[in-house]
């Protein structure tokens, strides 16, 4: 098994580069309305609405910085976001929110990059049937026998979360399939 | 039979240019590349392949593809053993080494064969009516051993295998002339397109011809950019239209796999539209010793002529029912094989292909008798009617059957499509389409080749445009009759030669008042095995008709279910071996436990230490030593699992008053509460902690193993019974970690790190919560304990986890503190009387069965499970109750599980030992069970049965230490 404690873990095979980007802070953004005042408050600091089912977008936060909102549920927005200071700030201000608000779930949630020409090929044979995201989307199913987030915010790049609890399976069963590659 | 090669032009799927070396039963043979391990057997006149399934009876190769029901190989040595491996689908490779199956101590001679001898002893289902005294179990090993085909290594498989995932609007089962004719269609149409065949090329039956139009066909299909998969065996349809295949990557066995290889691969497609092209199988006519080496099918015979250029007998007698009979005589005859009689079972034949071939007929007659024990010599042949002309013997060494059709119906029936009789051609065809399904070409019972082209194609097209679908005109099999057997001759006549039934048989299920298919298919074992009767199901349900005096559409056929054929179970299990085997979850410092010594085991689907054995230590007394350490001084435990819920909104302290038995909406902030959690039954199916975040946010801990039931409950209860409340469940375990001190100097130990002075024990009571800071980290500390001292739970970001451990473990010496794992914690919470959910409950635990009736009578608010705890069997005063438990003689550890009852079982029992352990606080053991009416029998002697033993114990009170709570309290 790999672990994440004893370095970081990357794979690269011809067409495939996997990585696990451990700097990547993440939130839960909570609400009960998509269109309330916690999400009007979201999309005043990050700069870009909550995304619709099934997409996610790249916004760029008031504080210039780039950000990712990935769509969980009809309640549930997660927050990806490489920079501590900007993470901080938005905790502050959507602290003001009485509709909605932000559970942070850094470090329990994995962010895997995956990039290359082969990233389908490896979507597939994790058992991604419907899970493969095209440009824009964010699709949950069972990728390695479990609960995956892919998500797709720029061409080159897939993103895959996983609940930390889970991830070195994921990267067990990702090792194994590229060394079939 | 004396089986040779034929000279080119036959042998069109070889390279003769390219000898390839392999091994049968220990001798070396030649083949050529392109060969089948079948043909290439074949060709060096092997006739004898392996010994039947319980009679021992010789048999040989009868097929040229997936139906084969005789010739089964062991294939590879060692661990890359695999069995039962059809001879007709494997492709010959250099080195192939295979041998026969189910005969000793060879192929030849084979000691097992005396059971032909005893063959009436042996009749269906002798099993359940014969080697009944004195024992069964006398008879069994040896029977068992008589049984059976291949075996496998009893080695573990050195070969890999993976699942993958696919998608297509129109998925095309079966790469012939019709799948082709669909697949090409659809795709120019514009849809996404793949097709699957199962071959190593596309063509189907025809792959082995120069076909023009296959070949016009494969050009369109590379030109059209439809997807095909080859090697890859569709075997199952599943629910909306998943279709699963076996793709073969490397030969089973295949010498360049010596350290293993990524062999086979699953795939699981989703399609809009499927489409079977699955072929037909031939029939066998069935007469005496029809099971001999050198009877064969004729398709089969034609197909290893053309294709593979071996003529598999000198003088060839065929076998008839069917009009193709004469187009495989032409065709064998053009290959330059002599046939020398067919033998028809019609009354009357009148087409112009048995006008055409220049053979001696036999009109309305049948084989009595086959000579030849392990080849053919002759065969004798009758009229069918007993006023014909006189037996006449032919010389032959091959006899080829050709008794119809049967459409490959699998993937239809999978799907649920119902099937009907036709008449003419003697054969089930799809009654119209099943769900999701259609069949073309042979599969539906379309057999004339510009019908199937025609049919196929506007169905493809409407597929991809969304059209309606046309349907399939079943005929041009020709004429074929039900029957294939001539009746009143002596010998056995075998149906299904993979089981080793014959006609006989199918009249002895009858006789004894069997009339469903699927009864005779069990009574008999008729259909079962590798080849799942593709040869004889329809044969038998057509004896099984004439036996009980029904048409075979009356008695109907068994229901196909997958794999259309058989698969590896490394295939299935893909990946999911070793370490991959099932996921884990895994704490956060999970190498800092490993590098700490942890001997760890699962809970509840996570990776814990169970302890920390020092050198020379077993788990017990590690669990012992760790207990005295805590309770001493103090232990560090990792509690990340333990189930983390964050609860956000207006009515969330409603919501959680609602969810558990305690009330939560008068925790002022920073307290917090025990909870029990039921179901609407009023089942205790969870419990935890409760704390106050702020005005509108909690903090819920649940069990390790309950979380994700317990947040799917709260989410269940939100959406579908509680839905104005405006509530909001995050689950966050896998944010925190949790590191856990407890012991009398539990707080001197966190201080010495750091942790802020009004976290101290003086400020900060039991049942409380405080966010804080540790070097700048942010902690969420609670004040609980499930080990019954003073106990800190410590919240911390995972990342942080291992840090913070480490951080307290530089200073355990200083206060003689210990490591300490679940089974420690274990046998503390045992001591203290703190149940554990699912250990000390079952599924019909209430909360005043555990002592929470006082709880339910403070509470006048509503809760889930509220009412069901008023229910009259809620209140039988003799339900099941938790006691504590000591043995009479303090000593004797009570058995988990062990029963208490006041007899010797067999009998009533009044409940069980739920947890045990010794005490090394107390210096005896101690133990929690469930106990009818318990808590009236406190002081009552109760006794424990367990293996035949009787342990006498003792109701006593709970706790064992610290009854006060003084010490959690401190």
């Amino acid at each position: 098994m790999h672990n994440l404690h004893a370095g970081q873990w990357a794979i690269d095979a011809e067409g495939l580069s996997v990585s696990v980007d451990l700097a990547v802070l993440t939130a839960s953004l909570r609400y009960f309305d998509a269109q309330g005042g916690f999400a009007a408050l979201v999309c005043e600091a990050v700069g870009a609405p909550l995304p619709q089912a099934l997409r996610a977008v790249r916004a760029e936060s008031v504080t210039k910085h780039v950000l990712t909102l990935v769509w969980r549920s009809p309640t549930e927005t997660l927050l990806l976001c490489e920079d501590p200071h900007a993470f901080a700030q938005l905790q502050q201000r959507l602290a003001a929110g009485e509709d909605g608000c932000m559970v942070d779930q850094s470090g329990g949630i994995r962010v895997l990059r995956v990039r290359g020409t082969r990233t389908e090929d490896l979507l597939a044979r994790l058992g991604a049937n419907s899970v493969a995201p095209q440009l824009g989307e964010a699709r949950t199913g069972r990728l390695a026998e479990l609960p995956v987030t892919a998500v797709r915010t720029q061409a080159d790049e897939v993103l895959l979360l996983i609940e930390r609890v889970y991830a070195d399976h994921l990267l067990e069963w990702i090792a194994v399939t590229a060394g079939d590659f | 039979m004396t089986a040779t090669r034929l000279a080119a032009p036959a042998g069109c799927a070889l390279d003769r240019s390219q000898h390839l070396s392999f091994q049968f039963n220990g001798c070396t043979l030649q083949g050529y590349a392109g060969d089948t391990l079948a043909s290439a057997l074949l060709a060096n006149d092997v006739q004898l392949i392996g010994r039947s399934f319980k009679l021992h009876r010789p048999r040989g190769i009868m097929s040229c593809g997936v139906e084969e029901p005789t010739g089964l190989v062991d294939l590879g040595e060692g661990a890359k053993r695999t069995p039962n491996m059809r001879a007709t689908l494997l492709e010959l490779y250099d080195g192939l080494v295979a041998s026969s199956v189910n005969c000793w101590p060879s192929v030849g001679f084979d000691i097992g064969a005396v059971n032909n001898r005893f063959a009436s002893l042996l009749p269906a289902g002798f099993y359940y009516k014969t080697f009944k005294w004195p024992s069964w179990h006398l008879f069994e090993p040896a029977i068992r051993r008589m049984a059976g085909l291949g075996k496998s290594s009893g080695q573990r498989d050195p070969d890999r295998y993976e699942e993958a995932a696919g998608r297509a609007d129109v998925l095309v089962i079966g790469g012939g002339l019709a799948g082709l004719s669909a697949a090409v269609a659809a795709a120019e149409a514009g849809a996404d397109t793949l097709l699957l065949a199962s071959g190593a090329t596309l063509g189907g039956a025809l792959a082995w011809r120069t076909d023009t139009q296959v070949a016009e066909l494969i050009g369109r299909a590379k030109r059209s950019g439809m997807r095909w998969m080859t090697r890859t065996l569709a075997f199952g349809i599943y629910d909306h239209n998943l279709v699963c295949a076996r793709e073969t990557l490397h030969q089973p066995g295949a010498p360049l796999a010596a350290r293993g290889v990524l062999r086979e691969r699953l795939w699981k497609i989703r399609a809009r539209a499927v489409v079977a092209a699955a072929g037909a199988f031939e029939r066998p006519m069935i007469f005496p010793n029809n099971d001999r080496p050198g009877v064969m099918l004729a398709g089969a015979a034609d197909r290893y002529a053309h294709a593979f250029g071996v003529a598999c007998g000198e003088r060839v007698v065929i076998a008839a029912n069917s009009d193709s009979a004469y187009h495989v005589a032409a065709s064998l005859r053009a290959a330059g094989m002599n046939v020398i009689a067919v033998v028809d079972r019609r009354p009357q034949v009148d087409i112009g292909a048995a006008r055409s071939v220049p053979v001696r007929t036999f009109v309305n007659a049948g084989i009595a008798k086959v000579d030849g024990a392990r080849a053919v010599r002759s065969c004798t042949v009758i009229a069918a009617d007993s006023d014909g002309a006189r037996p006449q013997r032919l010389e032959c060494d091959l006899i080829l059957s050709a008794g119809g059709h049967a459409p490959a119906v699998h993937f239809h029936s999978q799907a649920g499509g119902k099937l009907r009789w036709l008449e003419e051609s003697a054969m089930f065809v799809p009654d119209g389409a099943a769900p999701g399904l259609w069949s073309v070409g042979a599969c539906a019972g379309v057999f004339a080749r510009d019908t199937v082209v025609e049919h196929a194609m506007q169905l493809g097209a409407a597929l991809a445009t969304g059209r309606a679908v046309p349907a399939a005109v079943a005929g041009g099999a020709g004429r074929s009759l039900a029957a294939t057997h001539v009746s009143g001759v002596p010998g056995k006549q075998f149906v299904d030669l993979q089981n080793d039934v014959a006609v006989g048989d199918i009249g002895l299920a009858a006789q004894e008042n069997y009339r469903s298919v699927e009864h005779l298919k069990r009574y008999t074992t008729t259909g079962m095995g590798t080849d799942q009767g593709k040869t004889s199901n329809v044969n038998a349900l057509v004896s099984m008709g004439e036996f009980t005096g029904r048409e075979p559409a009356a008695v109907g056929t068994t229901k196909f279910r997958p794999p259309f054929a058989p698969i590896t179970l490394g295939v299935i299990a893909g990946r999911r071996v070793g370490a991959l085997y099932r996921p884990l979850k895994r704490l956060p410092a999970h190498t800092w436990h490993q590098a700490h010594g942890a001997a760890f085991e699962q809970f509840g689907n996570w990776l814990r230490p169970a302890a920390y054995p020092l050198p020379g230590e077993s788990l017990e007394s590690s669990a012992r030593r760790e207990v005295i350490a805590v309770r001493k001084a103090a232990g560090l435990l990792d509690g990340s699992p333990l189930g983390k819920l964050e609860i956000f909104g207006p009515d969330a302290a409603h919501f959680l008053d609602l969810m558990y038995v305690g009330t939560m909406s008068n925790l002022s902030m920073g307290q917090a509460r025990y909870g029990l959690l039921l179901n609407e039954n009023g089942i205790v199916v969870d419990d935890g902690i409760v704390a106050r975040l702020g005005p509108q946010q909690y903090w819920v801990n649940t069990t390790s193993a309950g979380v994700e039931r317990t947040a799917a409950a709260f989410e269940e209860w939100l959406q579908c019974e509680f839905t104005t409340l405006r509530v909001l469940v995050t689950p966050v375990t896998s944010r925190w970690g949790n590191v856990t001190v407890a012991g009398p100097r539990a707080w001197d130990w966190l201080a010495s790190v750091g942790f802020d002075p009004a976290l101290a024990p003086s400020s900060m009571g039991h049942m409380t919560l405080r966010d804080s800071l540790l070097q700048g980290i942010p902690v969420r500390v609670l004040r609980a304990s499930f080990s019954g001292e003073l106990g800190y739970e410590i919240n911390v970001p995972a990342d942080q986890a291992g840090a913070l451990l480490e951080r307290l473990w530089a200073r355990a010496g200083d206060f003689t503190a210990a490591l300490y794992g679940i089974e420690a914690l274990e046998i503390m919470r045992t001591e203290k009387g703190f149940i554990h959910i699912g250990t000390d409950t079952d599924g019909t635990t209430l909360p005043q069965d555990i002592g929470f009736a006082r709880a339910l009578e403070r509470k006048a608010a509503n809760f889930v499970g509220r009412r069901s705890l008023l229910r009259p069997a809620a209140l039988d005063p003799n339900r099941l109750q938790l006691v504590a438990l000591s043995p009479l003689d303090r000593s004797t550890v009570l058995p988990v599980g062990a029963q208490i009852a006041r007899g010797a079982p067999p009998t009533q029992t009044e409940g069980h030992v739920t947890s045990s352990y010794w005490s090394p606080e107390l210096g005896r053991p101690v133990a929690l069970g469930l106990l009818a009416g318990g808590s009236r029998r406190l002081g009552e002697k109760i006794r424990i049965h367990h293996l035949g033993s009787v342990i006498e114990a003792e109701v006593v009170k709970a706790p064992f230490i610290d009854p006060s709570g003084e010490r959690l309290r401190a």
